[in-house]
């Protein structure tokens, strides 16, 4: 598996020969190509058309953010996959609002899976909470049951919005740090500090599943639950959905209960908080580390890393939209 | 429709792949045996290589033997000989209605091995019923749903083919 490279520090990227070659005012470093799948950026990286002509080349998306953290935007290369017939389907399954709301629902029911799963791996494993822990849970079967009725997206992402408001509220229970208290969802810019870590890793999740769909015939341009308007990626975001409860979540969680982020790891600004370039490093390593975790796959009959789920998870959605076989989301055991 | 040697070289192997790349949707290309595909393309027969390109058909490998035209398709391995024998045997098809006459050979680098292949009345049959069914397979709206083969095992598609759950 190609391997995602991180730059914090500031200087130069260039193409040099036929490789990678970073240059900072501390080292010099060759890095080989062949072996990227894709650039996060969040230093004061220079790069010049030559370099952005060669990763183009090599199929690699580069992913800026700027120094706060936020997500800047993305080098997208010119597609290299193309098929007509895929985008055509694509497109049909928008446009027609019955296919277009079948698969925002998928994706609004695929989510709460994955919250609820979450919810119940922390329920015997929280210190106080248990009850209302279970309790939540127990409320949380029913959350996914308006879908069915739901005649517009707007209903759709009013069920998708509800459910996430409880599963938020479990999160003072799963966490039990009086330095990182929920409060409430607040973003661009995030209030607090738990917050600040939601919205870092989301923005990662979601240029991850943007460097996966790069590597599919599926155009990124067309969500279905997120609104298209044909010139902001939204695929991206339906299919993070999916991923942001086990992959971000559980990352916060184990991050904050294990010590290994503390208050030291945040900067405060004046109208907001932010993850310091230490707190950005180690959530990134860590996140890193859990996504080439392998997982044993019950249909394909070996181990993928949960990386590579997101691309199986875009296969699966292709595969619905060319009518050869119904969506089902991912649904995570554990 | 035209049809190529992929075609018929998938044909042989898994309709659903020729339906794919019919539409134009090719294998995962980070796959491994693809990079090594590529190499032994890269780096085998430099001495005498040109690849060319005859209408729809392109080949591997030209040369011509005591006045002859022998044309090479070159592949990673003979597990998929019937395959492989019939794709050249499109090629020398091909020809043949160009008016040209040529010989085929199968080249296996990597086990220090070739084939030769010839043109027969029965096989012209085969390939006519392959190209008429390949048309088929490529109008239908939506592709074969795949099939559980031995070929799945080193195939680029298998993941597409069995992402689900």
């Amino acid at each position: 598996m190609k391997k995602t490279l991180y730059i914090f520090k500031s200087g130069e990227l260039r193409r040099k020969d036929n490789s990678l070659y970073f240059e900072s005012e501390e080292r010099k470093k060759y890095i080989p190509i062949e072996d990227t799948n894709d650039i996060y950026i969040f230093g004061e990286v220079d790069v010049s058309k030559r370099f952005l002509e060669f990763v183009s080349q090599k199929e690699v998306c580069l992913h800026y953010f700027n120094h706060y953290g936020y997500y800047v935007g993305s080098f997208y290369p010119r597609e290299h996959q193309n098929a007509g017939h895929v985008v055509m389907k694509q497109a049909e399954h928008y446009i027609d609002s019955d296919k277009r709301m079948t698969l925002a629902r998928k994706f609004v029911h695929g989510s709460i899976g994955q919250m609820s799963q979450v919810l119940k791996y922390y329920t015997g494993r929280v210190g106080s909470g248990t009850g209302v822990l279970t309790q939540l849970l127990a409320q949380f079967k029913d959350t996914a049951k308006p879908l069915a009725d739901a005649g517009s997206i707007e209903e759709i992402m009013a069920v998708e919005g509800h459910a996430r408001e409880k599963y938020y509220s479990a999160f003072d229970y799963i966490i039990g740090n009086p330095d990182f208290p929920f409060e409430k969802r607040s973003k661009r810019p995030p209030l607090n500090r738990l917050n600040a870590l939601i919205s870092f890793g989301n923005s990662i999740c979601y240029t991850m599943v943007l460097s996966e769909v790069y590597k599919t015939y599926l155009d990124p341009r067309i969500g279905y639950l997120h609104s298209t308007n044909f010139r902001r990626f939204s695929l991206n975001l339906d299919v993070a959905e999916i991923f942001k409860p086990i992959v971000v979540d559980r990352l916060i969680f184990t991050l904050i209960n294990k010590k290994m982020l503390t208050k030291k790891d945040f900067d405060k600004h004046i109208d907001g908080i932010t993850l310091s370039e230490s707190g950005k490093k180690t959530f990134i390593s860590e996140l890193d580390k859990r996504m080439q975790t392998t997982v044993n796959h019950r249909h394909l009959g070996k181990s993928v890393s949960y990386r590579r789920m997101i691309r199986l998870e875009l296969y699966k959605i292709q595969k619905h939209i060319l009518g050869e076989k119904e969506y089902v989301p991912y649904q995570s055991l554990w | 429709m035209d049809v190529t040697g992929t075609h018929i070289w998938y044909y042989f192997i898994c309709k659903r792949e020729v339906w794919l790349i019919a539409h134009n949707i090719a294998a995962d290309q980070d796959d491994e045996n693809m990079d090594i595909g590529r190499f032994i393309n890269e780096q085998t027969y430099q001495r005498n290589k040109q690849e060319v390109l005859i209408g729809n058909i392109k080949v591997d490998r030209v040369r011509r033997e005591d006045g002859q035209l022998v044309i090479g398709e070159v592949k990673k391995s003979s597990r998929y000989l019937e395959s492989s024998r019939y794709q050249l045997l499109y090629y020398l098809q091909t020809l043949k209605k160009m008016g040209i006459v040529a010989r085929g050979e199968l080249l296996f680098p990597e086990e220090k091995r070739r084939e030769t292949v010839e043109l027969t009345s029965e096989a012209e049959r085969q390939l006519d019923r392959a190209v008429e069914e390949i048309r088929i397979i490529a109008r239908h709206p939506v592709p074969p749903l795949p099939e559980k083969i031995s070929f799945c095992r080193n195939c680029a598609y298998r993941e597409y083919c069995w992402a689900e759950g």
